[in-house]
């Protein structure tokens, strides 16, 4: 793993938990204890009522992609053997929506509002990233 | 807002050299398109006192620096940060500061040297370190939620909307190429223009990918340029010698909530922006002649063809298609070629164009005939900010 080369996030104050729920295998997701709200990414406020009590909670991992794109331009060089790879925006069960990767399907496969599931990948000894693949509709 | 309706008027506009320009800085490349606005209007920099300005994200205080460079002392000066919405609100803060007597005659710009800092890394004996290959600067780009995944650059967001646009709408490449090759199409007849070989849909279906929907055609130049206007009031307009344009309405909105949330990516603010500048200008889309629309990527287009109502939403493709945005056409749109094909100078060109064709200054090949009323658009910022211009032959 030592010979990671993509970025690995940095953690702001806010995220700090978020990161490290997913490093214990774990979706975390800010929910307001007033309104129920739950958003992404996180901030001190509920962006619904403005709150600024929440609860980091679980989500249940699964959602569908709202929209993707495939990177064919390589950005930076960590990505050179990747491209054509796909970057998608999640719709999460809960309502938040995030940018993650479908992984163990082609391309040409992923579509607008298919079912996925959050798998996690352990990409440094402290590092974790959330990533999706197909799941089962329901 | 519709007592400040035809009240104010764009008297001059400007533009610097286009695209590749070697040894002008993005600061220089302003002050050529500044001094040529200035001579336009038939004033000199004694005349102006207040500056309303923006150029490369990394540039501290732009308007400091350009007061500086004209030898200008401004009463009301400062810089924008809404991006490419960034320079309608320019000429809408500058009417909004005249009104309010803080000001009487502003100078409002754009320019940046986006060619030239690009292609620095490519040239081995450039070793000028203050540039580098990205046009964030480094504080700003985005740490986490997005890098780690292979996420970078503006082509993706917009990606993001064509593709759901296209899920919901039925949209198709086709569609987003038809709005290149009409702007191309205009830029064959315009001799500033950066790009002027007919595209054809071959070659838009041919070209590379860049991240998919989009390929190379679906993107925006990357360019060195400026634009500049100058706004007073239209009761001094009327005292000089220049000809002004009637700045009829304007509007902004920004979905600061964010693109990734609600139907941001595929009804966008322009909307909103549409319908404030409207009202103000007692205007609807019918009585548009042209349309200089905010075309950082064929999409964005696209999609605010149909918030400015100029069809139904989901109806921009078949729009786009039937050929309407051609000179000829029902709705003229981006007549200089716009940023795909002409320069991308963050929409200031935009309002530069716009301002001109109700001037009436082209050649028949290239002018709207009988144009008046000009609506030109401005989008930008993460997505999320837009402006709205309407302006009318005076």
């Amino acid at each position: 793993m030592s010979d990671y080369s993509k970025p690995i996030p940095v953690p702001s104050i806010e995220s700090k938990p978020y990161w490290e729920g997913v490093r214990a295998h774990k979706l975390l997701v800010p929910r307001c204890d007033d309104c129920g709200h739950a958003w992404f990414p996180p901030s001190r406020l509920c962006p619904n009522c403005n709150s600024s009590t929440f609860t980091w909670t679980q989500s249940s991992g699964r959602g569908k992609v709202f929209s993707y794109v495939v990177f064919h331009r390589v950005y930076h060089p960590g990505f050179t053997g990747e491209v054509p790879y796909v970057v998608a925006l999640i719709e999460l069960e809960e309502g938040p929506r995030l940018l993650s990767n479908i992984v163990g399907i082609a391309p040409e496969m992923v579509a607008c509002d298919m079912p996925v599931r959050v798998v996690f990948e352990d990409i440094t000894e402290t590092m974790t990233l959330p990533k999706f693949a197909a799941a089962e509709p329901r | 807002m519709s007592e400040l309706r035809d009240k104010y008027a764009i008297i001059g506009t400007g533009k610097s050299r286009l695209g590749r320009v070697e040894g002008v800085s993005a600061l220089g490349l302003l002050e050529d398109a500044m001094k040529q606005a200035l001579d336009e209007a038939g004033l000199t920099n004694k005349d102006i006192d207040g500056i309303v300005c923006r150029g490369p994200d990394d540039i501290y205080s732009h308007h400091q620096l350009m007061g500086q460079r004209l030898g200008i002392n401004a009463r009301f000066s400062t810089t924008l940060d809404n991006g490419g919405a960034s320079q309608i609100l320019a000429v809408t803060l500058a009417v909004m500061a005249i009104q309010a007597g803080l000001a009487t005659t502003v100078l409002c710009g754009y320019g940046r040297d986006s060619w030239s800092r690009t292609n620095v890394g490519k040239d081995k004996k450039q070793t000028d370190k203050r540039q580098e290959p990205n046009l964030i600067p480094p504080a700003q780009r985005p740490r986490e939620h997005g890098p780690e995944f292979g996420y970078f650059g503006a082509v993706a967001p917009h990606a993001f909307g064509a593709r759901r646009h296209m899920f919901e709408y039925g949209t198709t490449r086709e569609d987003f190429a038809a709005i290149a090759i009409a702007f191309r199409e205009h830029a064959t007849r315009n001799p500033e223009a950066v790009m002027r070989k007919p595209l054809t849909l071959e070659d838009y279906m041919a070209a590379r990918l860049i991240v998919d929907p989009f390929g190379l055609y679906d993107c925006s130049l990357v360019s060195d340029g400026a634009g500049a206007v100058v706004v007073t009031s239209m009761e001094r307009a009327r005292s000089l010698k220049s000809r002004p344009v009637a700045i009829k309405g304007f509007g902004t909105f920004n979905n600061t909530k964010g693109w990734f949330v609600d139907d941001h990516m595929v009804s966008t603010a322009a909307a909103e922006s549409a319908q404030q500048a409207y009202r103000m200008a007692g205007l609807g889309p019918k009585d548009v002649d042209c349309a200089q629309i905010y075309d950082c990527f064929t999409y964005m287009v696209l999609t605010q063809l149909e918030d400015y109502g100029f069809c139904k939403k989901g109806e921009g493709g078949a729009f786009a298609r039937s050929g309407a945005l051609k000179l000829d056409g029902e709705l003229p749109v981006n007549t200089s070629g716009g940023q795909l094909s002409e320069a991308h100078v963050e929409g200031m060109l935009q309002i530069v164009e716009g301002a001109r064709q109700l001037q009436g200054v082209y050649a028949p090949d290239r002018q709207v005939p009988g144009a008046e009323i000009a609506l030109i658009s401005g989008h930008g910022g993460n997505t999320v900010c837009h402006s709205t211009l309407i302006l009318g032959k005076a």
